[in-house]
């Protein structure tokens, strides 16, 4: 499932026109009231949403469309987050721009002990604390 | 035997004796030692016979002994009687009781000749003694032998000749000898193809014949040299008495049989708890003095039988000298021993029924085990269910109310920041609806992280004795913990120990700091928290340390609680752990 730009055509397109890199966001989570309550929350903070259920998903989405974030659910259906993490690390080791992937989970960061800060992702940003703002942060972390 | 039959046949045999030494009246002394001997070994062999034919009723052994102490005892004691006649025969039958022994001699243990030859070269014994004196009394002058003319006539007599009687005398030896030779081969050949039991029984035997051959053949030779030594004191009246050997036989043979009964219970009592069958089998081969004993297992298929060697073995046909007693009624035991064996029916029995004991003795305590190890697994499943009941529960709570909590706090966020400035009540309304949503996710988490912890599911020991450290209230130490995963009930069970002593410390021991570490050893992780509180902490006492006793018990490890008043509290858990 692969919503992009519905107006323009896809995201990619999206980029060559006047909508910002930073601004689009990829959400990786099996959770459908989730992803849907995410999306109208980061579309009307001004930004441009995609969403991916599961990892396979998630890695094509992110290989089609570069998007600047990935908010990644870290339990998903077919390999974890951690992986996706991993997996989009290497693919950008490869030459493409790598995405700031923020981890999320409605579990606590110390339920995961130390694989949090051992993965490559940017951070972890507890599901009920997802907001906007909190995303620009970690935007501006990655481009200072 | 009946007890009449015993009865007549002592008072027969003690007749025997009392005729023979009424009958040497006047008991003169040149013949006393030879007097004294005969009646005493007479004697003995009645006795023997007696003994013999009640302990084995079957075997002519009884008979055998019989009869070589009548053919001792009877020459002697007809001719003192007058006449003739008696004389005559007295003097015919003197050497019997040599052909006597040396039939005895054949037919130990078991009372039979074994062979067609066997029995010939006995007839040929009787018929040689018989006939050589016959013929040597056709020359024989009683005078010859210092009898003076009070002596009866010699009936057989034709021509009284010296010469012709020493010569016919002379002529003899080397034939006697002969048979003498074929005899002890024989015994010989007997020895050397016995085995086990019957080896034993054997042996003695040999040597007894030995020197009793020894003993006769040298009487024989010296006579006939006429060096005047076989008439003297020491042939006469000791030398003969190591016959008496031949009955010592039937007394040493039953004091072993009483012995290895003796022997066969101790075995079995001393047999170690859960011995294989093949140290069973060396226990009773010891006590019954077979060492050819074996004790043999029907197959599981019933196609054969295997000895505790791995042998197969033929119970239909056990092989020549073999015999085959079934252990339990069942047939699932066989003792395959000496056929010599077979005439001590009551050892036998006895031994299998103390291999039947120790083969169901050995049975039930594999059942017991059995028992106890299918218990074990019982309990380790229920707890190991258990566990994954936790973590589906877990994980449930994650999927489903923890995730729509999120949700509903997310929607409730944005719907604050709509109604942002336009309903400035409204948005107070929302914003205490979002608080106590995300005070119910706070909730709900701590409540799944008791049921299991996620944290170890995720990152294993490391992570999870982490997370607890950081929330135990008194400061720990971890000095170990493995960087590695562990099966799935061992990390619980380690995670529950550190979280069970944790909670112990903080609220019982007032400690100022606490240490942890697990350890990996070969096969095993140990798992030791350690405080410098009060102590006195009691295994047995409150249901937390006993729970936990139990759990540590459940994947098979130990517990161990050091906790001196005072003193502190030392808390090992020793995990098995592949």
């Amino acid at each position: 499932m692969l919503r992009v730009c519905p107006d323009v055509g896809g995201l990619a397109r999206c980029q060559t026109g006047s909508v910002q890199l930073s601004a689009a966001i990829l959400i990786v989570d099996d959770h459908d009231g989730f992803r849907t309550f995410a999306r109208g929350m980061l579309e009307a903070a001004g930004f441009t949403v995609a969403e991916a259920a599961t990892g396979a998903e998630a890695t094509e989405a992110a290989r089609a469309l570069r998007p600047g974030l990935v908010l990644l659910d870290i339990a998903l259906p077919d390999f974890d987050g951690f992986e996706v993490a991993r997996r989009l690390a290497a693919a950008a080791s490869a030459g493409t721009p790598a995405p700031v992937v923020v981890l999320t989970s409605t579990r606590e960061a110390r339920d995961y002990g130390g694989r949090i800060a051992a993965s490559p992702a940017a951070g972890f940003l507890p599901k009920d604390q997802l907001s906007g703002a909190a995303l620009r942060r970690f935007l501006a972390e990655d481009r200072s | 035997m009946s007890r009449r039959l015993r009865a007549a046949l002592i008072a027969v045999a003690a007749t025997a004796v009392g005729c023979f030494v009424w009958s040497g009246r006047p008991w003169s002394a040149p013949y006393l030692p030879f007097f004294v001997s005969t009646a005493v070994i007479g004697l003995a062999f009645l006795a023997a016979g007696i003994a013999a034919w009640q302990r084995w009723p079957a075997s002519r052994l009884g008979l055998l002994f019989s009869v070589v102490g009548y053919a001792y005892l009877v020459p002697y004691t007809i001719i003192n009687l007058p006449g003739s006649f008696a004389f005559t025969i007295a003097n015919l039958t003197e050497n019997v009781s040599g052909a006597a022994l040396a039939h005895l001699a054949l037919a130990w243990p078991s009372g039979r000749l074994r062979s067609r030859f066997e029995r010939r070269v006995v007839i040929a014994e009787y018929a040689w003694n018989l006939g050589i004196t016959g013929v040597s009394m056709l020359a024989w002058n009683p005078s010859f032998s210092g009898c003076n003319a009070s002596c009866p006539a010699n009936l057989l007599l034709i021509r009284s000749s010296r010469s012709v009687w020493d010569g016919i005398n002379a002529a003899s030896i080397p034939g006697s000898l002969a048979l003498t030779g074929i005899v002890l081969a024989l015994i010989v050949r007997h020895w050397r193809s016995a085995r086990g039991w019957s080896r034993r029984v054997m042996t003695p035997l040999l040597w007894i014949s030995v020197a009793v051959i020894a003993e006769s053949s040298a009487k024989d030779i010296l006579s006939n040299l006429n060096l005047g030594i076989s008439n003297s004191f020491f042939f006469n009246g000791i030398a003969p008495l190591v016959v008496l050997a031949g009955p010592a036989l039937v007394i040493a043979d039953t004091v072993r049989v009483r012995s290895a009964r003796g022997a066969l219970g101790t075995a079995v009592v001393d047999l170690e708890p859960g011995a294989s069958p093949g140290r069973l089998r060396d226990a009773l081969a010891r006590a019954l003095g077979d060492s050819t004993l074996q004790l043999a297992f029907r197959l599981p298929d019933g196609s054969g039988y295997l000895d505790t060697s791995g042998q197969a073995v033929e119970v239909a046909r056990p092989g020549p000298g073999r015999a085959v007693t079934p252990v339990a009624d069942a047939g699932v035991a066989v003792l395959v021993h000496d056929a010599g064996l077979e005439h001590e029916p009551q050892l036998v029995r006895m031994t299998a029924a103390a291999a039947g004991l120790a083969l169901e003795h050995s049975r039930l305590q594999a059942e017991v085990q059995a028992q106890l190890e299918q218990v074990r697994a019982s309990r380790a499943r229920i707890v190991e269910a258990g566990d994954a009941e936790r973590r589906r529960l877990e994980r449930d709570l994650h999927d489903g109310a923890q995730q729509r909590l999120v949700t509903l706090s997310l929607a409730l966020g944005m719907a604050r920041d709509r109604a942002s400035g336009a309903d400035p009540e409204l948005e107070a309304l929302i914003e205490s609806a979002g608080k106590e949503a995300r005070e119910a996710l706070t909730e709900l988490r701590e409540l799944a992280r008791g049921i299991h912890p996620a944290v170890l599911t995720e990152t294993g020991l490391t992570g999870a004795i982490q997370a607890l450290v950081e929330r135990s209230p008194v400061a720990t130490t971890i000095t170990a913990v493995p960087d590695e995963r562990f099966p799935a009930a061992i990390e619980a069970t380690a995670y529950f120990v550190v979280c069970e002593a944790l909670a112990n410390v903080a609220k019982h021991a007032r400690a100022g700091g606490a240490q942890l570490s697990i350890r990996r050893l070969p096969g095993r992780l140990v798992v030791e928290v350690s405080d410098d509180g009060t102590g006195g902490a009691r295994p047995d006492g409150g249901s937390g340390l006993r729970g936990l006793a139990d759990r540590v018990a459940s994947v098979g490890g130990v517990l161990r609680v050091d906790s001196p008043p005072g003193g502190g509290t030392r808390l090992e858990a020793d995990l098995p752990c592949p």
